[in-house]
């Protein structure tokens, strides 16, 4: 028995105007599953993270979340339902300190509007962005500002602040964009440890990357839902084959 | 002892130092007046900062609040004979209310719009003041605002001697800097800062910023309110254009001359702008365009303002730790 | 009670159509300096104060109101250009909040500029001899000047749209005022452009200044409300938006009038309170674009 998603999208069409970013995709993930949505340029995937992580509304169709329907759930209420996404073009808070950075993350789960106690006294939000920088491998860099920081350190950064929120699904667009190939695989470690924990979708354009740790592909074209399955399962498509080296 | 743990120690005790400073300041200034005036635009200038320069909200209609505050202080007195303690609380009530009404309105729009708004919603409430003579004076302004005994605690004590009125007006002032101090000590202040830092980033965190920009612009408001039911009580009178959004702009100024996004920067530069304008209203009686000179090399040139840049020149030298200013 | 007829409506009605067409001018050059350079002009209102007294001035100086009507706005618009070139264009990148306050600090120093050059007590101004008396209009006589006000500025806004639709120097500006990336990489010299539409937009304010000049009180302090009023409007009609500023200066201009006949105490606070709603129901203003706030 298929095991309940964990988020799905259902008939969802997104139009600007006459151009059709997405048309018609159902597309659903089972929890604790590490999926990538894959396809060449201009297949949709960015406007298909954009939809599935609340930036962007659908024309038509829906997306729920633990059987809840979120289509129109407000921006900042998807960290506290436990959906984090790490943005493409890193975005931080680049004059605040690398533990800043995280705490202000991590805090958000204790408290919002407390204006009596000093927020140092809140340890565990203090705690938990050590203990989660020490993951990322920037406990070192605790005290140093983030626009000192090199890229591919940003972008460990950010994943950090994303985890903060305890998130049960992870969306990730483009998250070895810019890494240099030592970067690169230390962060596809550090995506395949974490899927074990919890649901992990990315969006890469880098094939070989994601056929290699990802236990399931969805491939878009032209804004359609094209195939899904396996890395084999892919690879082995003729669809897939026609649309990829069809292209040249 | 050295200067680097003795800066370190007065950062970290940031509202108690500048009690200190305050409480000894009347004697620095030629005249009681221009240290009360100082006093009562200090507490308007750190308000106003609140949303400036710890959000990153450019309001041009702090006046507003400092206006409404003094005219209902003064309304209270005068036309229902309230005591001033109770008054001050009425001003403080009414400036929040107000901040309430401008602050939902106005945190519709974002960033350049938002000045403009300010500034519009600002002088709707100017005219509405204007406009109701019996209230409040209409052009000639609310007079007869008088506390010329005060009953504290059982002593008489004289208000009208300009030294006692300062103290007086201390205890108010630094009730509302503790009150400042721990706002932006708190969880909620971090959330405010990094909506400044970053808008977009703070709301992927999980945090209702439009919600979180109303209350800091209310307790701004109310911060406001305080100081004009201040004002209210030291001028006896209130003018008209303490609405005017000249008057906002004129907090602008002071925020910006001190140095935004820091505790005291506001004071300083309340001092610094009242000083200057004591000295240039004797000078030359187009101080307006002065302080308009002043302003715009400030912009070009100073951008972190007086206490702005010497906070950031100990911080380059490592004088001063981290973000405790 | 005044007693309300039809024609002193349709009057009052017109009254705020001429009262409407300065601030339609004013929003134009406001919006023309927001949408190309993202700045606010917070020295408009000082700008729309200078050319009122340079047109009174140089009205003096030659007896001619149409010489005065063409040289005023191009000695504003001479100030425009070196206040962006020394001023402005030093804090582009630092920030949008700059420039604002820097226009600010501007507005105070022209006023007192004023304030030496013509005396604190602001000058006389009449209606040029040409345009003095009042027309039938059928429901009654109005002020000539007036007509011609509504005249002028329809001509204006008409050469402004011809020019931003018809040239290709207004094709560089409608192009870069949506994305000035792609017109720099064009290249075209955008700090230029930015140049001249500030001096363009300064113009345009110091020309609805010599327009207003006779309808109005000519002191140094004249601007300081009107900011405040083209505020408004820009907000009303849609930061950036050319029909907006014209449609939403209209609007403020007769909403004020009529207010004035009907509820004469609450006319200052009625366009405001029409921005307040405005806010409330779309806050873009009726040709804004959405997102690009809020």
């Amino acid at each position: 028995m298929m095991p309940s998603p964990l988020i799905e999208v259902r008939n969802v069409s997104l139009h600007y105007g006459r151009f059709k970013a997405l048309s018609n995709v159902s597309v659903s993930f089972a929890p604790n599953q590490l999926t990538a949505i894959i396809g060449p340029n201009g297949a949709g995937k960015s406007t298909f993270f954009n939809v599935l992580s609340g930036a962007l509304a659908p024309t038509t169709g829906q997306v729920l979340f633990e059987g809840q329907d979120i289509t129109s759930m407000q921006a900042h209420d998807y960290a506290r339902h436990g959906i984090a996404k790490s943005f493409q073009i890193t975005n931080v808070f680049k004059q605040l300190s690398v533990h800043e950075n995280v705490r202000v993350a991590a805090q958000m789960r204790y408290s919002r509007y407390e204006l009596f106690k000093p927020r140092a006294s809140f340890k565990q939000a203090i705690e938990e962005a050590d203990a989660l920088l020490g993951r990322v491998g920037l406990l070192a860099l605790r005290n140093k500002t983030v626009a000192d920081l090199a890229h591919g350190q940003q972008r460990s950064l950010e994943i950090a602040m994303a985890l903060a929120a305890k998130p049960k699904l992870l969306l990730m667009d483009e998250p070895t964009a810019g890494m240099s190939p030592e970067e690169t695989s230390a962060m596809m470690e550090l995506i395949t440890a974490l899927a074990k924990e919890r649901t992990v979708v990315l969006v890469e354009h880098k094939m070989k990357l994601v056929m290699g740790i990802c236990e399931r592909l969805i491939v878009l074209h032209h804004g359609e839902f094209l195939a899904q399955g396996t890395a084999d399962d892919i690879r082995n498509n003729d669809e897939v084959r026609r649309v990829y080296l069809g292209q040249g | 002892m050295n200067l680097h743990s003795v800066v370190n120690g007065i950062a970290r005790h940031r509202v108690a130092s500048a009690l200190l400073f305050l409480l000894i300041f009347p004697l620095l200034m030629p005249y009681e007046a221009l240290a009360i005036n100082i006093l009562i635009y200090g507490l308007f200038a750190v308000g106003f900062n609140l949303v400036f320069g710890y959000t990153g909200m450019l309001s041009f209609g702090h006046a507003s609040f400092l206006g409404v505050g003094s005219y209902l202080t003064g309304i209270a007195m005068v036309h229902f004979g309230v005591h001033w303690i109770p008054a001050i609380f009425v001003g403080v009530l009414a400036s929040l209310v107000a901040g309430l009404f401008v602050g939902y309105l106005a945190i519709r729009t974002r960033g350049i719009y938002f000045s403009m708004v300010t500034l519009a919603l600002g002088q709707v409430i100017y005219y509405a003041f204007y406009k109701a003579e019996r209230w409040t004076g209409g052009e000639n302004g609310l007079r007869g605002v008088n506390a010329e005994v005060i009953d504290l605690f059982g002593l008489r004590i004289d208000f009208l001697n300009p030294l006692t009125k300062y103290y007086i007006i201390w205890l108010f002032v630094a009730l509302a800097l503790w009150l400042v101090s721990r706002i932006l000590a708190s969880p909620f202040g971090s959330v405010i800062e990094s909506i400044r830092e970053n808008e977009k980033r703070t709301v992927a965190c999980g945090y209702d910023v439009a919600r979180a920009k109303l209350l800091i612009f209310v307790i701004s408001a109310g911060i406001c309110g305080l100081a004009g039911a201040l004002r209210a009580l030291h001028l006896s009178v209130v003018p008209v254009d303490s609405l005017h959004y000249l008057q906002s702009g004129q907090v602008v100024m002071m925020a910006l001359l001190g140095g935004m996004g820091s505790f005291f920067g506001p004071f300083v530069g309340a001092g610094v702008f009242l000083y200057f304008e004591d000295i240039a209203t004797n000078v030359t009686k187009y101080w307006m365009g002065a302080v308009g000179l002043l302003f715009m090399a400030l912009i070009l040139f100073f951008p972190r303002g007086i206490w702005g840049s010497l906070m950031y020149q100990l911080k380059q030298r490592g004088m001063l730790q981290g973000d405790r200013e | 009670m005044l007693d309300i007829t039809p024609s002193l409506f349709m009057l009052q009605l017109m009254t705020g159509i001429a009262l409407g067409a300065v601030y339609a001018l004013l929003a134009i050059g406001l919006s023309l300096i927001f949408g190309m350079l993202t700045v606010v002009n917070f020295a408009h209102g000082a700008f729309f104060m200078v050319g009122a007294f340079l047109g009174v001035y140089f009205l003096a100086l030659t007896g001619s109101f149409w010489l005065s009507l063409v040289i005023a706005p191009l000695v504003v618009g001479a100030i425009g250009l070196l206040a962006e070139r020394f001023l402005v264009r030093p804090l582009y990148g630092r920030g949008i909040d700059y420039p604002l306050l820097l226009t600010f600090g501007l507005s105070y120093v022209l006023i007192d500029v004023v304030r030496a050059v013509f005396g604190i007590e602001g000058l006389p101004s009449s209606t040029p001899a040409s345009l003095r008396g009042a027309v039938d209009l059928g429901f009654g006589h109005f002020p000539l000047y007036r007509l011609f006000l509504i005249g002028a500025t329809a001509v204006v806004v008409l050469a402004l749209w011809l020019f931003l639709e018809k040239t290709r120097y207004g094709l560089i500006i409608r192009a870069g005022s949506r994305d000035s990336e792609i017109v720099r990489v064009l290249g075209v010299d955008i700090a230029k452009v930015w140049w001249l539409v500030f001096g363009l937009g300064t113009a345009i304010a110091g020309l609805s200044g010599v327009l207003a000049a006779p309808t109005r009180a000519v002191n140094p302090e004249m601007g300081i409300h009107v900011l405040a009023e083209a505020f408004v409007v820009t907000v009303v009609g849609g930061m950036g938006s050319l029909p907006g500023a014209v449609v939403a200066g209209l609007l403020v201009g007769v909403v004020f009038s009529m207010t004035a006949l009907l509820a004469p105490a609450y006319a200052e606070m009625s366009i405001f309170v029409l921005m307040a709603l405005v806010l409330l129901v779309r806050p873009q203003g009726f040709f804004g674009k959405a997102g690009a706030l809020g």
